[in-house]
């Protein structure tokens, strides 16, 4: 599904990622971990296109494609989906609207007809009710006055809109409370299955405890230094990263 | 983005020429350029006009001889000759018109290249228009509708001998013959316009609509309207320009005056596309508008524009609350790119208790565009409690354009509460970012983030329109992000 | 022939010294016009009524300080002192430093280079050029901070009289220093203070200017400050009227250099039929440049205050972040507030926004605090004070805070 090969990337001159090296297949959950500023939403926007973000070295595939060829929306019609850190606001874009804009822009990569108005509103309907989406949410402006956790079940919200391959979470667990975690990782859940895989930044193990990961990686100094199971994650908890 | 690209964009919307830019072969009566007294004879007997109306027409014309062309605005551009215009130019074959067929093949085609076939309109949408092409209205419809009503809506020369009370009454009330250099030309040489009155307590039951085009080679166009909503009564007023593709450029300087008597509400929008000009600056309509309206007791007057086209646009709708309670508004999205400059915004003059008004003004500047918010907000010293809100904001899209505020604020009267904020700032990169991850491409996340940046102000217009002003800012925008 | 603009300057004497911007001045008063209401930068305050007024410059001798007025206006402050009386420096009463990296004499004993073309531009800047009479001539050295304020204080007393101070400061790279600009005017005075002052400040260098007027009598003040700031510099201006019959106020800050930071603030409460206005540009020609400015007022009585800001951010003038605020209140029946805040704006990646209000004292907080018990006129005086409080407390030293602080209550009565 995606191999990440011996990847570097710099921010104008601070070279952030050095030398990174990651396989994800189908169906697999990863758990990444690291430092603050070790590289983690580094890694997320080098893989979703930002043009900030120069590679330097090393190759991306994506289930056969070479995403670092692709601009940023072809990523996205490809498959690929960021739930970011920090959602953005866009004051007087819908969210309906913004969401057919995504879901049209891919059905025309695809070579597909715009989406009928009856099925957009099923599926918004649907996928609204996974995470438990607010119906007032869902009529406002994109993000616009969200709260922190309103902003990241939106971010969940669209990731089912969208049904991606892979889905890079990051951090979608910080500024939740326990019951909005629950229903955020619930929604996770649920879209899990064998073709599907999942990148899940996260500092806490609490998140893990939900989504339970295959693999646990540790990101320091913009590389993986440490790789092993979910049981990784709940040693690092305890013992702090000085331990590796 | 990098250089190349922005480039290529650039080039795209450059290179993309005026939709509306076509000319139509139509026989025109013209008159030979220049300006004197006796070119306003001229216009005013081809017109058939009664005495009063010359006598006005030539008291303007003294006026505007002793009269500067103004300095102030923001703007910068060879100042048109005056002396060059011809001042009248009528479609010939004008005859009395018993039904749509009968009107000029041509101009059935212009209309139809505008999307505005009549027969269309009337079947679908109900809007009755007032086509008014170099300025002789030639097509009228629903005339019969309207008028069960009492709802006069006609061109302003036939209005001059329908209804000369009404016209005499209220002409030059709103806008005097002194107020300024082109409302003084204007008053002088207007040729035709709409004219418009609603009796009391009638709510005009469809939209009103009026098409302007510039058509003529070498012709202003000074179009006159003239608004009147009696008592109670409850009006909806569309205007959309465009103008064809010349290269020298046109001077447009039209003057619309509305009277909402007391209890009385008018809605006005405008979307203009007048032909700007091309990325070099070569061509374009000059735009220089006087539009004002008064409002009497706890009646209401609501301006709404979306402001794309044109070289130079200098045009402040204004509103004199001079009734108690009485409510101004203006709305307002001004779209500048390659080397268009406009300064607009609005004057809101407070005499009456209670009055309130509201600006919401956005402004999009791109290419080397100059794009200026001037406004007044003046409360007088009898004004109790008068309120005032403004917004205006400045959306920057390239590093060569210019976004500029010059608001005014005259308070002389303690309990005045005027709010005034303004902010300026670049399209968000995280902004079109978010919307690229989502797979929306960066052309259509412009066009999203800037229509939800105006939303605001096109959420005002009826419906006919607002789907028209959309694609509008689209198409002025589309790629000029860099 | 009163009314004209030779009339007006005829009975003006300059001293020999300056000859070349002398006649510069000369010229431009010749060629520029007279401020009127037709002019966009004076349609709010228009001096036709001066002009109809005859004026004389007086010489410096047989100087007769008034009691009434002490020498120096901020009494507990340790800090140097310039005294100047109608124009002309007053030996006697002022103390200045003496350091091997600091030169401060009266501008009449130097030979200054002026960078400014105001002169050039406004018929006022003319008067000034042409007729200016002396001034605080300080030069600091490169690293160098002066240890304490300069205080410059300017006393206009007597009838019909024309005061044309010019004061000068340069500050080399990292230098520092602090400056009062204090003006006063006897109960009797009348006539015109028409004063310029020109500060370049180096790289990395900072200045703060407290400029404060409190003027009895019936005095036109003139008062351009022009600030010139190059790389990493800071500048800090404060700008009080307390009191002044007919004020204007003009702040002119050229950020010249990349990564400069202005603050400027301005209170202005006038009272019977003051008239205060306030003029202020600021222009980011370079990078990564911030300004903010707050100026407020309240407009009592038939008083009339102006309030102009402009900020240009020039093409290269990315990165900018300008930040401007103005808030009014017209107090009475007859009082008028003119305000234009102004944004030009030629660089797209930038953050620049303005608010400008005019209202009342917040009613709910009047309110609340009369219903402790406190009454009406003195609730008012509260919220006034903490109002005009956010200005003051932007002055750094407690001791010109506190004076400002005081005659400001003293002539509005806060307790
Ligand atoms: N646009 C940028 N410009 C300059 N430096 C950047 C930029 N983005 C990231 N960095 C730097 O790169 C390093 C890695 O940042 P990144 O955001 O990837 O860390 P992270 O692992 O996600 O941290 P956190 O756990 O706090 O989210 C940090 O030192 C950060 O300051
Ligand atoms: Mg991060």
């Amino acid at each position: 599904m995606l191999k990440i090969k011996n990847l570097h990337a710099q921010v104008g001159d601070t070279q952030i990622l050095q030398g990174l090296n990651l396989e994800v297949g189908p169906g697999e959950v990863h758990a990444i971990m690291g430092p603050n500023g070790s590289g983690k939403s580094t890694l997320a926007s080098v893989l979703s296109g930002r043009e900030s973000y120069e590679v330097t070295d090393g190759s991306v595939d994506f289930d056969g494609v070479d995403l670092l060829e692709m601009d940023a929306s072809d990523r996205a019609r490809e498959g690929l989906f960021l739930a970011f850190q920090y959602p953005v606001e866009i004051p007087g874009v819908s969210n309906m609207n913004f969401m057919k804009a995504a879901i049209n822009g891919k059905r025309a990569h695809q070579g597909l007809d715009p989406i009928k108005g009856t099925d957009f509103l099923q599926k918004v309907k649907d996928c609204a009710s996974l995470v438990e989406l607010d119906g007032r949410l869902r009529d406002r402006s994109v993000n616009e006055g969200f709260s922190g956790g309103e902003k990241k079940r939106n971010e969940i919200f669209q990731m089912a809109m969208l049904e991606p391959k892979l889905a890079v979470l990051d951090e979608t667990d910080s500024g939740l409370d326990i019951d909005a975690l629950r229903v955020v990782s619930q929604g996770v859940n649920a879209m899990r299955n064998s073709d599907r895989s999942f990148i899940v930044i996260t500092h806490y193990q609490r998140l893990l405890d939900h989504i339970v990961p295959d693999y646990v990686h540790v990101l320091s100094e913009g590389k993986i230094v440490k790789s092993g199971g979910k049981e990784l994650a709940l040693e690092l908890e305890e013992k702090g990263y000085d331990w590796i | 983005m990098s250089q190349t690209e922005e480039d290529k964009l650039l080039n795209e919307v450059t290179g993309k020429s005026y939709e509306f830019g076509f000319t139509t072969d139509i026989e025109s009566d013209t008159i030979a350029p220049g300006l004197n007294e006796d070119v306003i004879r001229e216009i005013s007997a081809k017109k058939n006009e009664p005495e009063w109306m010359l006598e006005w027409r030539l008291a303007a014309f003294k006026i505007w001889s002793e009269m500067e062309e103004p300095e102030w605005a923001h703007l910068e551009y060879p100042k048109p000759d005056l002396q060059a215009i011809s001042y009248y130019s009528a479609p010939k074959k004008k005859t009395e018109l018993k039904s749509l067929d009968e009107v000029d093949p041509e101009l059935r085609k212009t209309m139809e290249k505008l999307g505005i076939s009549l027969e269309e309109q009337k079947r679908l949408s109900g809007v009755a228009v007032d086509f008014v092409m170099d300025s002789v209205s030639v097509a009228t419809s629903f005339k019969d509708k309207l008028a069960e009503l009492g709802v006069i809506f006609c061109s302003l020369s036939e209005a001059i001998q329908e209804h000369p009370e009404l016209v005499k009454k209220y002409i030059g009330t709103v806008v005097p013959q002194r107020d300024n250099y082109y409302a003084a030309l204007n008053s002088a040489v207007f040729t035709d316009g709409s004219f418009c009155y609603i009796p009391k307590g009638v709510r005009c039951p469809m939209e009103l609509s009026t098409y302007f085009r510039i058509n003529e080679a070498g012709t202003g166009q000074f179009e006159r309207t003239l608004l009147i909503a009696d008592e109670g009564s409850y009006v909806s007023y569309l205007e959309g320009c465009t103008a064809p593709q010349r290269d020298e450029n046109q001077l447009h300087a039209a003057v619309v005056e509305i009277v909402s008597l007391d209890d009385a509400e008018v809605k006005y929008s405008t979307v203009q596309n007048w032909y700007p000009g091309d990325e070099k600056g070569k061509g374009g309509v000059y735009n220089f508008v006087t539009k004002r309206g008064i409002c009497y007791k706890r009646s209401k007057i609501s301006w709404t524009q979306v402001e794309t086209g044109s070289a130079v646009t200098w045009k402040y709708p204004s509103c004199i609350l001079k009734g108690d309670d009485s409510i101004g508004e203006f709305f307002s999205v001004a779209v500048t790119n390659n080397m268009q400059q406009a300064d607009t915004g609005t004057k809101m003059i407070h005499l009456g208790k209670r009055s309130r008004s509201t600006i919401i003004s956005k402004g999009i500047s791109a290419g080397n565009s100059q794009n200026s918010y001037r406004g007044l907000v003046k409360i007088h010293p009898g004004a109790t409690n008068a309120r005032n809100f403004s917004v205006c904001d400045s959306l920057l899209m390239s590093s060569t354009c210019g976004a500029h505020t010059f608001p005014y604020i005259e308070a002389s009267n303690p309990t005045a509460k005027i709010e005034h904020e303004a902010t300026t700032s670049k399209i968000g990169e995280d902004q079109i970012f978010y919307c690229q991850q989502r797979g929306i491409d960066e052309e259509e996340a412009i066009g999203l983030i800037v229509k939800g940046y105006a939303k605001e102000v096109l959420n005002k217009l009826p419906m006919e329109f607002a789907v028209e002003a959309q694609k509008l800012l689209t198409i002025s925008l589309e790629g000029s992000v860099g | 022939m009163t009314g004209s603009k030779e009339s007006f300057i005829s009975n003006f004497k300059a001293p020999e010294n300056s000859r070349g911007l002398r006649s510069q001045g000369d010229q431009y008063l010749v060629d520029l016009p007279v401020p009127g209401r037709r002019s966009e930068r004076w349609k709010y305050s228009p001096i036709s009524k001066l002009l109809n007024t005859s004026l004389n410059t007086c010489s410096g001798e047989g100087v007769v300080w008034p009691e009434e007025i002490l020498p120096d206006p901020v009494p507990f402050l340790d800090s140097y002192r310039l005294v100047f009386r109608n124009g002309h420096y007053v030996s006697s009463l002022s103390d200045m430093p003496i350091d091997d990296d600091v030169i401060c004499m009266p501008l009449s004993e130097v030979g200054a280079e002026f960078t400014n073309d105001y002169h050039k531009r406004e018929w006022v800047g003319a008067m000034n050029a042409a007729y200016h009479q002396d001034g605080l001539f300080l030069k600091v050295s490169k690293n160098v901070s002066l240890d304490r304020p300069v205080v410059i204080h300017h006393l206009t007393d007597g009838a019909d009289i024309a005061a044309l101070p010019r004061h000068y400061i340069e500050l080399e790279e990292g230098a520092g220093a602090e400056v009062v600009v204090w003006s006063s005017a006897s109960e009797k005075s009348s006539g015109m203070c028409n004063g310029i002052l020109e500060a370049n400040v180096s790289s990395n260098a900072y200045l703060r200017v407290d400029k404060i007027c409190n003027e009895a009598g019936e005095i036109f003040k003139f008062s351009h400050e022009y600030i010139k700031q190059e790389r990493d510099s800071r500048v800090k201006i404060n700008t009080f009227t307390i009191k002044g019959h007919w004020v204007r106020n003009e702040l002119e800050i050229v950020a010249n250099g990349p990564g400069t930071d202005s603050t400027f603030n301005g209170a202005y409460l006038p009272t019977g039929t003051e008239h205060v206005d306030n003029h202020t540009v600021m222009d980011h020609a370079y990078p990564n440049g911030t300004s903010s400015e707050l100026y407020r007022g309240i407009m009592y009585d038939k008083s009339t205050g102006v309030f102009n800001g402009k900020v240009f951010v020039r093409k290269d003038a990315q990165q900018t972040n300008a930040f401007q605020q103005n808030s009014n209140i017209v107090a009475d029946k007859g009082a008028t507030i003119n305000a234009k805040p102004e944004l030009e704006i030629y660089a797209d990646d930038v953050k620049c926004s303005h608010g400008c209000t005019v209202g009342q004292f917040d009613k709910e907080a009047l309110f609340y605090l009369k219903s402790r018990g406190i009454g009406s006129d003195e609730a008012k005086a509260l919220l006034v004070k903490a109002y005009v409080g956010d200005v003051i407390s932007s002055v750094d030293r407690e001791e010109v805070r506190n004076e400002i602080l005081r005659l400001y209550s003293e002539r509005h009565g806060w307790a």
